[in-house]
């Protein structure tokens, strides 16, 4: 028993680091910009099928296709904020939304239209590598996957406590009107939020690509723990993003065990909506 | 040093500012006083450009600014101190300082403002690992003239940095604000704390209604009935 | 609607533009179905009812009351599940089942409604998607009660009572049945005091609980209704194709679709929604028709790229931008005349009675007790203290004055007495009532005390005279008393000539006053205005003191707060002083302005007098 609970927190830890990073972007650009993105999910789509094309078309390890993913999609993230959200920054709450959910249904047909909705994975040497210790299981690309979800949040908050610019993007999200007194250029400092965001996100899609599969509404599966995990850790919290990613995959992990996999998502509601009730600002938010 | 010349501003559909000229000479204080809602904070965020003009032209040495975007306005030289702070509350006090001196000029003498700041300020020094937002209402206003002087103003700007302060931490405030002019910084003040404003200051413009409508020495202001009639009605 | 129109209207009124145009276009619709005698057009006719049904009903909540709800799949899906079951199970017709379907979704949307509508915008979109993802969720592994992913099959047995038909002209009926319905429902939520409170609870929740709107209760409503037809909608779709499953009845694309023909259409009009449906739908089946088999998707890819360029660049739809063009076509038609001579009839002699002046000396009522008191009023926010044990009364038809400097709390004060706040400590009484703490704030509007804000509140997207209405709509139920009350109350702050202008059109002086009026026309006993002369011209504020003193000549008490210190000197007969939360002083206007505290709150201390 107390082997099953530890190898179902390892699971989860797994999990949570993959789902911290996917909801990490997504707080950045609501955190500096005020917008949720409803497209967040088919960035990650889109980087999985980046990765998995780059394995397939030129023999690209996933995991070093990062070094591609993750610069492509920052530079895709500045042209969304430029063409899409820029023009809708001051607008009224329904325009936003609608902006970003167009954006995510043109996305999800986009990949739909060229790639067909195939199930698609890449299967490398590696994939189904176990490490064995103690009657304990650790899928190696999991492991791999975790480990670097958490040095790129771990290099993205290191960025943000010590850069200027990182510094620039927290003192914009926390009091706009200083921020721009203070000689920071506003529109610029969006856009890389922006940026930012969508290649967390990307590179979340990219490692995910050796564990899960690519297919036109992936993207959909995984927002909707994204927006739990965001509502979990405070909407404006970047370390509530990280905690509540791996609260949510402990989660995820028991309730698999104890209820039924198919109720995950059911758990994941009653939590969303929890917290919706009880404690608004999150877990780690600031009212 | 700076002139405005003319000036009209909305706020939406509404003129907050009709017509305003000034003019501030290098190295002086000026005040800007007036009652609330007399577009006192609105000349300021205007000169600054977060607010657009509608028409009218500002000068800073030399060099048209109003169509500037604010952070270039403030690598000119020209930084306001907004009002109620507007401090970053979540970062340190250090950061706060940091974040002062942004802009590339700002960045490289830094070190070296720093130790000017924390001259002025000393209680700054001891805190400077303390969230911003726990600081209490004085340190604040200390905080937030510090980040600003941390820009190396050659214009700093403020907007009522007495608001919510106790009178003993309002003559200290004021005093500071000598001090500073007294380093070489030109400053635009813009106060209700009428009495205080005028006797420091060199020049001083009362605004009524979006309007300049008295101008001149500040002890001159100050003894003018007229001022007292704008505040009180009477 | 347009049978109302007639029984109204005299027989020659049939030969105005405004009555016959609509009444060609029922026509064209009630012919369209046996028009094209070709299965494919039919089912087109069919899809465009179906859908103008649907994005009509989700303008209901998304449009009018401004929730936008990226969830009604859920509510569609939960109708066409229920009476398919039933039918399938326990034989039920579906006719019956529709309506058993309708309830349940009902009761959900009310489950899921009533906690999440505090939620702001965006949040409530989040949770709607995620509700509706856990339903698709639900209908894909309940396998034992609806078969997963296989779906449900409803065998072909041709009967009215079974709901299923041979050909496709009986649902092209029923489909326009309920779009004729849902226009019907549309239009009378619009012209009704519901509608007018949907709607300004949309253009600003706060303003619209000041004058008396139970907007939780709106929403919830409107939400109710917008169920109901979706999921009646639901069971048409499980009628028409004989086959769900949960990838079709459960799909964020539909839930998206909604607001998208809404949108495009005409957001938050009663015939956008149907406009959006008439010209969307044919595109997206020419798309699927030229396209679809080859090319799956490319249909949403248009789609998604609309939605994106109209939300950016075309935000009021397409009826917004016929709007200007509707009346002058009109014009056009033959009888345009008419109806110069018929309109001419009615009379708009409206008189307003400001120079009735009542009794108003305050010095006659010292002996009764005061209208409203106020003891040791507290407000801390975080450890600042905004109002710190503030008490003072208000005699019936006085005018107190409350003055300070800025942040001194005097807005707090409006809001502790006018349920945006709690105080932590103190006790208020209107008329012998203790009134502590009462909210939400449309409970203080109900007791007779109305207000006006320092940043005036107008609803931007409604005319004058509609802003004015939902002011009038907590003392009055019918739209018709609302429009007289209306009137006269545009007449008595001087804006009759503007009654028909966009209340974002307005200049700030003009807004002012029509913020007056709102507050005035839920006929308030004490009245509390926030700065309503501020950033006014001189002429401006002249006018507005006159409009002042007017309302105080009928008899109602003024609370007002003012900076602009000629305003309020001349207007109070008495005047109470905040600073840092706290009472100064309180007394007449000539005694203040000698008060040596309060020349030191506002000049600064050793100020020369």
């Amino acid at each position: 028993m107390l082997a099953t609970v530890i190898q179902l927190i390892i699971n989860g830890l797994l999990l949570g680091g993959i789902y911290a990073l996917i909801s990490i972007g997504l707080t950045l650009i609501f955190g500096v910009l005020e917008i949720i993105n409803f497209a967040h999910g088919e960035f990650l789509m889109l980087g999985m099928y980046a990765s998995y094309w780059l394995f397939q078309l030129f023999g690209v390890d996933p995991y070093l296709s990062l070094l591609m993913v993750i610069p492509t999609f920052f530079l895709v993230g500045l042209a969304v904020q430029r063409i899409i959200i820029q023009p809708i920054i001051n607008a009224p709450p329904l325009n936003q939304i609608f902006a970003t959910v167009g954006l995510s249904l043109v996305l999800q047909n986009v990949a739909l239209f060229f790639w067909k909705a195939d199930y698609r994975t890449v299967r490398t040497a590696y994939s189904t590598l176990c490490l064995k210790t103690g009657g304990l299981m650790i899928s190696l690309p999991r492991l791999v996957a975790f480990v670097l979800a958490i040095a790129m949040i771990s290099a993205l908050l290191m960025f943000l406590k010590r850069t200027y610019t990182g510094k620039a993007i927290r003192a914009l999200a926390q009091e706009k009107r200083a921020a721009m007194l203070m000689g920071i250029n506003v529109y610029r400092m969006y856009q890389i939020a922006f940026g930012i965001g969508i290649a967390c996100v990307g590179a979340a899609g990219a490692i995910l690509i050796p564990i899960y599969y690519a297919f036109p509404t992936v993207g959909a599966l995984f927002v909707l723990i994204a927006f739990v995990v965001v509502i979990l850790g405070g909407y404006n919290s970047l370390v509530g993003a990280l905690i509540g990613g791996l609260i949510i995959g402990l989660v995820e992990a028991f309730s698999g065990f104890f209820l039924s996999p198919h109720l995950k998502e059911a758990v994941y509601f009653v939590i969303f909506i929890l917290i919706l009730l009880f404690r608004p600002t999150g877990l780690f938010g600031r009212g | 040093m700076l002139s405005l010349e003319n000036i009209s501003a909305y706020y939406g559909d509404v003129q907050a500012l009709r017509d305003i000229s000034l003019r501030i000479k290098e190295g002086k204080i000026v005040t800007i006083i007036g009652s609330n809602g007399a577009g006192k904070s609105t000349t300021l965020n205007t000169i600054s450009g977060v607010l657009r003009c509608a028409s009218g032209k500002i000068e800073f040495l030399g060099g048209r600014i109003e169509n500037l975007p604010p952070h270039q306005i403030v690598e000119l030289g020209v930084v306001q101190i907004p009002e109620a702070r507007l401090l970053f509350p979540y970062m340190t006090v250090l950061e706060n300082l940091e974040l002062g001196a942004y802009t590339p000029k700002a960045r490289k003498g830094k070190e070296q403002n720093q130790e000017i700041v924390f001259g002025l300020f000393p209680v700054l020094e001891e805190r400077k690992t303390q969230l911003a937002g726990t600081l209490s209402g004085g340190e604040q206003q200390m905080l937030a003239i510090a980040r600003g002087l941390m820009a190396r103003p050659k214009l700093l700007m403020l907007d009522e940095p007495s608001l919510g302060l106790a009178p003993l931490l309002v003559k200290q405030v004021f005093g500071t604000v000598k001090e500073i002019n007294a380093q070489g910084i030109t400053v635009l003040l813009v106060e209700q704390n009428v009495f205080h404003s005028l006797s420091i200051a060199d020049e001083a413009y009362v605004l009524e209604n979006g309007r300049v409508v008295l101008g001149g020495g500040g002890k001159e202001i100050l003894e003018n009935p007229r001022v007292k009639e704008a505040y009180l009605g009477i | 609607m347009k049978m109302s129109f007639i029984s109204r209207k005299t027989a020659h009124g049939l030969f105005l533009p405004k009555i016959y145009f609509p009444l060609v276009l029922l026509l064209f619709l009630l012919v369209l179905p046996i028009l094209p005698r070709n299965p494919f057009y039919e089912d087109l006719i069919i899809m465009i009812f179906f859908w103008g049904t649907l994005a009509a009903s989700w303008n209901l909540v998304g449009g009018f009351a401004g929730q936008i709800s990226l969830g009604h799949t859920a509510f569609f899906g939960i109708g066409a599940y229920t009476s398919t079951l039933l039918w399938l199970k326990f034989g039920l017709s579906p006719w019956l089942g529709m309506f058993a379907g309708a309830g349940l979704a009902v009761l959900v949307a009310v489950a899921i409604g009533y906690p999440c509508f505090r939620l702001k915008s965006h949040f409530f979109a989040l949770a709607t998607i995620a509700f509706a993802e856990v339903v698709r969720l639900v209908a894909s592994y309940w396998r034992g009660l609806t078969q997963g992913g296989v779906g449900l099959l409803i065998s072909f047995k041709p009967g009215i009572e079974n709901f299923i038909f041979r050909g496709k002209i009986p649902y092209a009926y029923i489909a326009l049945g309920l779009m004729l319905l849902i226009i019907l429902v549309s239009y009378s939520i619009r012209n009704s005091r519901f509608g007018f409170y949907l709607i300004s609870l949309r253009e600003d929740q706060d303003a619209a609980e000041s004058l008396g709107v139970k907007t939780s209760r709106c929403k919830l409503i409107a939400l109710m209704i917008s169920v109901l037809f979706t999921a009646i909608g639901g069971t048409f779709y499980a009628q028409y194709l004989l086959f769900i499953d949960p990838d079709s009845v459960f799909s964020l694309s539909f839930s998206i679709e909604l607001p998208l023909l809404a949108i495009i259409g005409g957001l938050g009009t009663v015939i956008g929604p149907i406009v959006g449906a008439f010209i969307l739908t044919p595109l997206d089946v020419l798309l699927r028709g030229w396209l679809g088999g080859i090319s799956a998707g490319l249909n949403f890819i248009v789609y998604g790229t609309v939605l994106v360029v109209a939300v950016i660049y075309f935000p009021r739809g397409i009826v917004g931008w016929l709007s200007t063009w509707y009346e002058p076509f009109l014009r056009r038609l033959p009888g345009a005349n008419l109806a110069v001579a018929l309109e001419g009839t009615v009379s708009p002699a409206f008189s307003s009675d400001t120079s009735e002046p009542k009794d108003s000396d305050p010095g006659d009522e010292e002996t009764k007790s005061p209208l409203f008191k106020a003891q040791s009023l507290t407000k801390h926010f975080g450890g600042l203290a905004a109002v710190k044990d503030v008490s003072f009364q208000i005699k019936k038809g006085e005018i107190l004055g409350l003055i300070g400097p800025n942040g001194a709390g005097k807005t707090t004060i409006f809001n502790l007495i006018t349920g945006f706040l709690s105080p932590d400590s103190g006790r208020i009484e209107f008329k012998g009532e203790e009134i502590t703490g009462l909210k939400p704030p449309h409970k203080v509007c109900m007791k007779y005390i109305g207000r006006t804000f320092q940043l005036v509140k107008p609803f931007n997207n409604m005319t004058a005279l509609e802003n004015v209405m939902v002011g009038a709509f907590s003392r009055v139920k019918k739209a018709k008393e609302a429009r007289e009350e209306a009137t006269k109350m545009l007449d008595f702050i001087g804006l009759l000539g503007h009654r028909d202008s966009l209340a974002s059109s307005l200049t700030l002086a003009d807004r002012k006053r029509l913020e007056l009026g709102k507050a005035l026309s839920t006929r308030p006993e004490l009245l509390l205005l926030d700065e309503v002369v501020a950033g006014l011209n001189p002429r401006e504020i002249e006018e507005i003191i006159r409009i002042i003193k007017a309302i105080s000549n009928q008899g109602i008490t003024l609370f007002i707060i003012e900076h602009v210190m000629k305003a309020i000197m001349t207007l109070s007969h008495r005047i109470i002083v905040l600073h840092h939360g706290e009472k100064i002083a309180e007394s007449s206007p000539t005694e203040i302005s000698r008060d040596r505290r309060v020349i030191d709150a506002y000049l600064g201390e050793e100020y020369l007098a």
